[in-house]
């Protein structure tokens, strides 16, 4: 790997290494750009490294403490926040549906929640690129959404037992199912300046760890494409200022690596902490912020699970957990909510489901060993929908100090009447396609997935803290690219969207650069 | 539905080629009991967490499998979290100890006896209680006895449920994926895969 030195005037340094700086990061230095990454985690050698076992792989966790309050306060750690080379891809699930045009356009659409200021056109190339270079596998033609110009490079995955559960279920009742788009290979795929990463193996680990480089994290994909056409990843880095010059540009990034701290000199920031951390340091900083909406509008998907146990034996730790798909609620009629959402089969591994058995179902003792017991006869349905920002939906800074001497966030969140009216729609129809699939001791498992838009994109400097192309309305050599910039949460999961927006950024800065608006 | 499955064969896996070497270290090394000294809470504490983790779990000092308050000692102790926790709860370290003297109030208070020397019978009562937001107190008005209740049970489960004894019981066998899956559809199963043996119950 190159490196650099502190005091060399880099082209950019880039926050972060998940789905929202990996991608921009290979794009730069591709360009032949001098870029550096700062990642607060490790860098990982997963085949040695990863277990199979939850406890352990907690390790990949954020696990520094955030305040969580609000009417339905969220739960973070394991849930939603990553951390290390590869971010909150190490732990994703690999989900990668693309969101459909009318999301990017909710206030026209419905009268609520917002605009974005670029639409499906504006990342569909991107997406089409991902899907290719990753080798997302999946069904082509693909049942919803506008017609691709290509169809997904690897056939889907295939169906494990909570996957042909739901198929079941969802065939008695005439909702259309498919397998599921997942940037799992499917088979052996050979990847430009990488190699061949090898087909999974059904592990169904995805969300503690794939020790196998099927699943297409960033560690195994962009991070090395990035690093072999000359950038630094320095692991261990947590970014926790900015030095700045007396036009207000970012001269230096201040970082902690093992308790000393260093700075990097450079041209432009990117900023791709994720929807947490990139208001959290632009907060500490008060960077970026005459809007003052740094930390507002945070977003979290609609995220009911329900659990079912089945006669059948499920075993349901195998395959990718989210087999199969329907994207039938994504734009409904005759409801009484707007936007919608999709729901997915669900596998799953065995703390994970007793941690819920024991906090929803609020299980213990005798009952929930033998809850326990039915393990392998138990398969999931969950849901994603769409969350409408709110003021009362924010993130700020607390007096309590993390290890590192840093203000906590705080995070307030209360469902909206429109998240309650879908999430309760969700859970009807999920329950009753359990029940056609013959489930017997329905669970239902209230939860909010991901953490998005607190650093929302916007065509208007007051409203917004970037505009259309993630660039800082306050600081001209500042980029924000990550979930935080969402201006709606989308009904889908956000990996695949935040990835298409990274190697956007980083296009339209090049762009720039090369008609010399950026040094 | 209540399922029991031939004793000892998730074990048996643990130290074969079915398991990769790191997971093989981490739940050896996790199935061995060793002898602990508290290093966070006092040995009061500790005896009390150790018997409201028995019985949250449905052990006891005969039949224990896990002693889950050392790994809850254990973490406290090295000041890690798992990266979040309520608002309006104060931190793990006081959650804990607070938590723990509100349980031994609302013993005294129903039985005039320390949670310990209760029998099972009313310990299970006062954690009831506690979870239902009932225990009584004054120490529960400085802490929410729900939240209380709900966080130490999230704990415990993950600390319970990722031991190997308890995943045999529960004829568990993903950690033996070194191989990867083939059979993964409804009703396959591969050899290594225990076959679990349907108690009829009531529900």
């Amino acid at each position: 790997m190159r490196t650099y030195k502190n005091d060399e005037i880099i082209d950019a340094v880039v926050i972060g290494t998940g789905a929202g700086g990996a991608p921009l990061l290979a794009r730069l230095a591709k360009a032949g750009l001098k870029v550096v990454a700062l990642e607060a985690g490790k860098n990982w050698s997963p085949k040695i490294d990863f277990a199979t076992d939850e406890r352990e792989q907690n390790k990949l966790f954020w696990n520094f403490e955030r305040l969580s309050g609000g009417g339905d306060p969220i739960g973070f750690g394991k849930n939603n926040s990553g951390i290390g080379v590869g971010g909150s891809t190490l732990h994703y699930t690999a989900y990668t549906p693309r969101p459909q045009p009318h999301s990017f356009e909710l206030y026209s659409y419905f009268g609520v929640g917002n605009n974005w200021p670029i639409g499906y056109t504006d990342l569909e190339p991107y997406f089409e690129e991902l899907e290719q270079f990753l080798g997302i596998s999946g069904p082509s033609p693909y049942p919803w959404g506008p017609a691709r110009k290509k169809g997904y490079p690897l056939p889907p995955l295939p169906l494990n037992g909570p996957a042909q559960l739901m198929q079941r279920g969802c065939n008695i009742m005439g909702i259309k199912t498919s397998p599921a788009a997942n940037a799992a290979l499917s088979a052996d795929y050979f990847q430009e300046q990488i190699g061949w990463r090898k087909a999974c193996t059904n592990r169904g680990f995805c969300q503690a760890g794939c020790s196998t480089g099927a699943k297409a994290s960033m560690d195994v994909t962009y991070i090395p494409y990035a690093i072999y056409y000359g950038a630094e990843v320095r692991a261990e880095c947590m970014a926790t200022a900015f030095e700045k010059n007396s036009e207000g540009e970012i001269t230096g990034v201040v970082y902690k690596k093992y308790g000393n701290e260093e700075r990097q000199l450079c041209r432009n920031v990117f900023i791709c902490a994720g929807a947490i951390e990139t208001p959290r340091l632009l907060l500490m900083n008060n960077l970026a912020n005459s809007s003052g909406q740094v930390g507002k509008n945070f977003l979290a998907h609609v995220g009911l699970q329900v659990w079912g146990e089945f006669d059948e034996n499920v075993r349901p730790y195998k395959g990718i957990p989210g087999g199969l798909i329907s994207e039938d609620m994504v734009l409904p009629t005759d409801v009484n909510f707007s936007s919608g959402y999709l729901i997915q089969s669900i596998g799953v591994m065995p703390v994970t489901y007793a941690t819920q058995l024991a906090r929803a179902g609020k299980m213990w003792g005798e009952e929930l060993r033998k809850k326990m017991r039915s393990f392998n006869q138990v398969a999931g349905i969950n849901m994603h929908g769409e969350c409408l920002s709110s003021e009362k939906n924010y993130l700020e800074l607390s007096d309590e100090e993390d290890e590192m001497g840093l203000p906590k966030p705080r995070i307030l969140f209360t469902a909206g009447e429109n998240e309650k009216k879908m999430s309760d729609h969700g859970e009807k129809v999920m329950r009753q396609i359990w029940k056609e699939a013959g489930a017997k001791n329905l669970l239902s498992y209230h939860r909010k997935a991901h953490t998005l838009g607190t650093c929302r994109m916007g065509n208007n400097r007051e409203e917004a803290v970037v505009n259309k192309d993630g660039n800082s309305y306050d600081v001209p050599n500042l980029f924000i690219c990550d979930g935080s910039v969402f201006a709606t949460s989308l009904s889908v999961n956000p990996a695949l969207t935040i990835m298409a927006l990274s190697l956007r950024t980083a296009d339209l800065f090049l762009q720039k650069k090369q008609t010399g608006a950026h040094s | 539905m209540d399922y029991k499955y031939p004793e000892g064969s998730i074990v048996a896996l643990l130290n074969t080629d079915l398991v990769t070497d790191i997971t093989k270290k981490v739940l050896i090394e996790r199935g061995q009991e060793k002898d602990y000294q508290p290093l966070f809470f006092t040995l009061p504490d500790f005896e009390c967490l150790t018997i409201v983790c028995d019985c949250l779990m449905a052990q006891n000092s005969n039949n224990r499998m896990v002693t889950m308050a050392h790994a809850i000692d254990t973490r406290l102790n090295c000041k890690t979290g798992n990266g979040w926790r309520y608002n309006n709860m104060p931190s793990d370290d006081e959650m804990y100890r607070e938590g723990l003297k509100g349980i031994n109030k609302t013993a005294n208070l129903l039985y005039n006896k320390k949670f310990i020397d209760l029998p099972k019978n009313h310990q299970l009562k006062v954690l009831g209680a506690v979870q239902k937001g009932l225990g009584d107190g004054f120490e529960w008005d400085q802490l929410q006895q729900q939240q209380f209740f709900e966080e130490m049970l999230a704990e415990v489960t993950e600390v319970f449920f990722s031991h190997p004894l308890v995943q045999d019981e529960m004829g568990y066998a993903g950690m033996a994926d070194a191989k990867g899956w083939e059979k993964i559809r409804l009703n396959e199963r591969e050899e290594r895969e225990p076959i679990g043996i349907k108690i009829e119950t009531r529900n």
